[in-house]
């Protein structure tokens, strides 16, 4: 490989991005005190402290307030149309493997509209990572329940109050086929968000993370329970998962010892009611990659597209013998 | 030494026949008596060149290995699957005996042929039990490739073949990358062809539309409107010229062929042959080649810039003007093929075996192949024509001093159980050596060249060994001597059966020595005195134990091995000066090749001696002290700072009254920087700290504190003392102070 002279020469240009590089012209037009802006930060800590190129880095969104996020990302992005998120980041994936791929979706965008989609990126396992900013509520619309409002609340959909219980997002999740990356985190604390996240586009396949995220206008003291009581967030460390940081550990004393790969445990742990799991839930690397699978022995170039029509063509060709024999293949 | 299952019934006898001295015949030595016909013998050879995927992985399989995977999978262990065991194996000793007497071709076409013979010697018709059995194990059989015996073309196929692997996995690599490449400098240079006014253009808007032009659309005014809006960012010229010159190189290159992209181009040059006779042509063609070389490695390296938009002008392009030879590194020249040079002693111009290491030390990823067929040379003292004689057996070993060379030195006989190194000189980058000795020694009759190139390993004539210098550092992890028998010894021993003078089968133990090699060789006929039992003396003793005598009592002893004659007559062979001399060089070079892989290491055996003195010595000197205890391990590290609630640690504890914000907590909400851009900031990782207690109000401090939706913020103490409604505010602030 000539990697190591190129990399030299790469060393030359090497650009060291801030924070402030990932950050497009447009402030965010969340409102205050809104988690997505949390998910947001977190988004740029990753990619400075990976030092990923802005013009190597996609965002891809559908439809929310959650998908507002590659606006203000300074980075390709795609603000697709509602629950369109996944296959737009599929076909970005497919054709240039050589992209980070970042998927930002909501709630109603992900599990609603688009659970189909969603249901078959895990199946697919391509390598990139889903941030499912989950306030439970469509917010950018003024409130209507989302298949993951609890049941009981009461919107300018469901006056009466929500009349089912509420979807599961990492349950359904690891209940899919080809499941490999399933982590849970909450907007509030904002260092195991980074950590999570950063674990999630580490590992090689479909990262699916759940942010419960506070939604201020909307979905006001929905959380404010667990934010008060550290004890009920039970924070999910092993060796081959998370490791808590001293001064975490002081405050969120409520930790279990959960092995990424034991898949029961972690549909154990997705279903705790009166908790909120925060870490990773299940991880598989071995599962292979879509994009892996279907990756051809050679990429395809322009001359070897016109070549495979050609000998197509030549199949139905009038002189197919002769055609082959003069080697044109035209 | 033979992984023969079935030996012949025919034992070495002792006989009281006297016999002429010196001998007119050669004999045999004794170890090997009996595996003179190898073709009713399930051993190592035929061997299959396996093809395919498998290929990277496997190289080389036993056809013996192939036919118990097919009946595996084909033949029920019971009964049932008798007939059909019975059958296929019948068919691997036509396929044997086929090749044995010259028959070449792939393992399908064989098994066709000899299955269609087998068929028709069992008076049967198609489509009977014989070839309905026949043709069911065939399903099972899930590898292919050209079925090659022993003799003296076996090291040239072989290798041959280990390189067409190498160099087709090259080829895949190769196309990958450069094909990527291709593939991304085309978008670059397409995506800004999407922004020319040739693409913006009514033609070429219309022609973008699949239904015909029925007037729907008016071209002519949408290329107006796109002209308006057209990004105007299109690339520099410089860069333009740097793409497409790089693209029309990596598109041009000779170093493999195209692959399945050839019919598009059908004019481009036939890609460079690597497979050569002899270094001089190897050396000149890579000089030749040299500035195609340098400008495909400069086309690839701009490539990988330009692909990740990190081409600088004013930085790269003073690198790649003055790019020439110095600058290729042994990264750059892994991705182009690798030179395969075949080189035969005895045949090839002795300059050329000399020239190999010229070519080895200049660290070019070349492979040199040297079979020999002749590892015992001429017994006069001179050198032979165009032969190291008796000196190839040290080639590889001199290779090894070269440092950088992968080396592998191996008979025909152990190329399967040396097949792991093959295949890691296989992934080896650089330059390499392979010494083979195919055992088809012209002056050695009636032994199969399987059976004398074993011999060659078992006398430590030509030992077997491999050095690779990507496995580590040191010689421990580089060198590797295991496949010989029985490596920790001077000689491996054997206990071989004969029959004695009143047919019973007795045993006796036997060293193989390089007498016991030398002896079967007509050159060396005219050393050696066989006698049969009625002349066995005192006076004799084995070659090995001869060889350890001291220096003054060899003269009154005649050292021996054990051979057998045409008749199957057990001899000890008594062995001449020049032999035994023969014998000792060997015992000496093996010994070296020992203290390599670190059997008897002469440095750690003094080390060790010395070491066991000293501590002898101080056991002497003085009783032994209790060890001191092992110091305590004190807890010296600080207990962490003390938990302050919530993961709180105040910044300036001196002054309890400033206000400040638990920053690792914050979430980036906004909330905060909204009520006062100066008093509140964010820091590297967008986290608010407090910048300017003194930029606002203290009214705006407990606003914040309020607002903050995971209440980090601390007011602390109001700063000026005359701000309105403090009462108020302070009672506000409490709760977050």
């Amino acid at each position: 490989m000539t990697a190591s002279m190129s990399q030299c020469l790469l060393q030359m240009v090497r650009t060291d991005y801030t924070m402030s590089d990932y950050q497009s012209e447009i402030a965010p037009r969340w409102c205050a005190g809104c988690g997505d802006n949390a998910i947001l930060a977190a988004m740029q800590r990753l990619c400075r402290d990976e030092q990923l190129p802005p013009e190597k880095t996609v965002c891809v969104s559908g439809i929310g307030c959650a998908s507002r996020l590659p606006h203000y990302m300074n980075a390709y992005g795609f603000h697709g149309i509602h629950g369109r998120a996944l296959p737009v980041a599929e076909g970005i994936k497919i054709r240039r493997p050589d992209l980070q791929v970042f998927v930002t979706t909501g709630d109603g965008d992900c599990c609603s509209i688009g659970a189909a989609h969603w249901i078959h990126a895990v199946r697919y396992n391509m390598n990139m990572t889903l941030l499912l900013h989950d306030n439970e509520v469509y917010g950018l619309t003024k409130k209507q329940a989302s298949p993951t409002s609890p049941k009981g609340l009461k919107s300018n959909t469901t006056p009466f109050g929500a009349t089912l219980n509420a979807l599961n997002p990492l349950t359904v999740t690891l209940g899919i086929t080809n499941v490999s990356f399933v982590a849970q985190a909450v907007d509030w604390i904002p260092d195991l968000l980074y950590d999570i996240v950063s674990k999630a586009y580490h590992h090689k396949g479909f990262s699916f993370i759940r942010i419960l995220q506070r939604c201020p206008n909307f979905m006001e003291h929905r959380f404010d329970d667990y934010v008060r009581d550290p004890s009920s967030t039970r924070i999910l460390t092993h060796g081959n998962g998370l490791r808590l940081k001293p001064e975490l550990s002081r405050v969120y004393k409520n930790q279990q010892t959960h092995d990424p790969l034991d898949l029961a445990e972690a549909l154990t742990l997705a279903r705790l009611e009166d908790e909120i799991p925060v870490g990773i839930l299940y991880n598989d690397p071995s599962v292979p990659c879509y994009d892996e699978l279907r990756a051809g022995e050679r990429p395809s170039t322009p001359a070897l597209v016109e070549t495979v029509l050609n000998e197509e063509f030549d199949k139905v060709g009038i002189w197919p013998a002769t055609a082959a024999a003069s080697g044109s293949g035209a | 030494m033979s992984q023969a299952q079935v030996v012949s019934d025919i034992l070495p006898q002792e006989t009281d026949v006297p016999s002429a001295a010196p001998a007119s015949e050669p004999l045999r030595s004794a170890l090997f008596a009996r595996y003179q016909h190898l073709e009713s013998l399930r051993y190592d050879y035929p061997l299959v060149l396996i093809e395919g995927q498998e290929a990277a992985d496997t190289l080389i399989r036993p056809l013996t290995r192939i036919v118990d995977d097919v009946l595996k999978a084909a033949a029920p262990p019971d009964a049932s699957g008798e007939a059909i065991r019975q059958q296929v194996l019948g068919l691997e000793d036509k396929i044997r005996r086929r090749v044995a007497l010259g028959t070449e071709g792939r393992l399908s076409e064989l098994w066709q042929t000899c299955a269609a013979e087998l068929v028709r010697e069992s008076g049967e018709d198609r489509f009977g039990p014989v070839d309905a059995n026949l043709d069911k194990a065939r399903h099972s059989l899930r590898v292919d490739g050209r079925v090659i015996g022993c003799d003296e073309t076996t090291p040239v196929k072989l290798l041959t073949h280990a390189w067409r692997v190498k160099h087709d996995a090259k080829a895949r690599r190769f196309r990958k990358t450069v094909e990527s490449l291709i593939l991304r400098l085309n978008d670059i240079l397409k995506s800004d062809h999407m922004k020319s006014d040739e693409a913006h253009g009514p033609t070429a808007l219309a022609s973008s539309m699949a239904s015909n032009d029925d007037g729907t659309i008016d071209f002519q005014a949408l290329s107006e409107v796109l002209h308006r809006v057209r990004p105007e960012d299109r690339l520099p010229d410089d860069r333009l010229r740097r793409i497409k010159s790089a693209l029309e190189v990596l598109q041009r290159q000779s170093f493999f062929g195209p692959g399945r992209a050839s019919q598009s181009s059908p004019d481009r040059a036939a890609p460079y042959s690597y497979v050569f006779d002899s270094c001089s042509e190897a050396l000149d063609a890579h000089r030749d080649r040299l500035p195609d070389v340098l400008e495909f490695t400069k086309a690839l390296t701009v490539a990988e810039l330009e692909v990740q938009n990190k081409y600088r002008p004013e930085l790269h392009d003073p690198i790649f003007e003055h790019f020439d030879e110095s600058e290729l590194t042994a990264d750059q020249l892994a991705l182009l093929p690798s030179a395969l040079i075949c080189l035969r002693d005895g045949v090839t111009e002795i300059a050329e075996i000399a020239r190999a290491y010229e070519a080895l030390a200049s660290g070019l990823p070349i492979t040199i192949v040297i079979q020999t067929d002749d590892i015992l040379g001429t017994t006069a003292a001179g050198p032979a024509p165009n032969s190291f004689g008796a000196g190839t057996a040290r080639l590889a070993a001199m290779a090894m001093g070269l440092n950088n060379a992968f080396v592998f030195q191996a008979t025909s006989a152990d190329l399967y159980r040396m097949r792991e190194a093959l295949l890691r000189g296989n992934r080896y980058e650089g330059p390499a050596l392979i010494s083979i000795y195919s055992g088809a020694t012209t002056t050695v009759p009636g032994v199969p060249a399987y059976i004398l190139a074993a011999a060659a390993t078992e006398s430590r004539a030509f030992p077997s060994f491999s050095y690779d210098p990507a496995a580590g550092p040191d010689w421990a992890a580089r060198f590797d001597l295991s496949h010989n028998p029985q490596p920790e010894v001077d000689w491996p021993e054997h206990r071989i059966e004969f029959e004695d003078r009143e047919g019973q089968r007795q045993f006796e133990t036997l060293r193989f020595t390089f007498a016991d090699f030398a002896i079967c060789d007509t050159r060396y006929v005219r050393f050696t005195h066989p006698r049969a039992r009625s002349d066995w003396g005192g006076g004799m003793v084995p070659v090995p134990e001869w060889l350890a005598l001291p220096d003054d009592s060899g003269m009154v002893q005649d050292p021996y091995v054990l051979g057998v004659d045409d008749e199957h007559r057990l001899m000890r062979v008594v062995v001449d000066a020049k032999i035994t001399e023969a014998s000792r060089r060997c015992n000496d070079a093996w010994r070296r090749l020992q203290e390599l892989a670190g059997i008897n290491n002469s440095h750690a055996l003094r080390q060790l001696a010395q070491a066991r003195r000293e501590r002898e010595e101080a056991a002497r000197a003085a009783e032994p002290v209790a060890p001191a205890a092992a110091p305590q391990r004190e807890e010296t590290s600080a207990p962490a700072a003390a938990s302050n609630g919530a993961g709180k640690t105040a910044p300036d504890a001196s002054d309890g009254d400033a206000p400040w914000i638990e920053t690792p907590r914050c979430t980036t909400c906004n909330e905060c920087v909204q009520i006062n851009k100066k008093m509140f900031a964010y820091n590297d990782n967008r986290q608010a700290y407090i910048a300017d207690p003194d930029a606002g109000t203290y009214r705006q401090l407990v606003e914040a504190a309020e607002s903050c939706q995971v209440s980090i913020i601390h007011p602390g103490k109001p700063r000026d003392p005359d701000e309105p409604n403090l009462t108020e505010l302070l009672e506000r602030a409490a709760p977050f102070n």
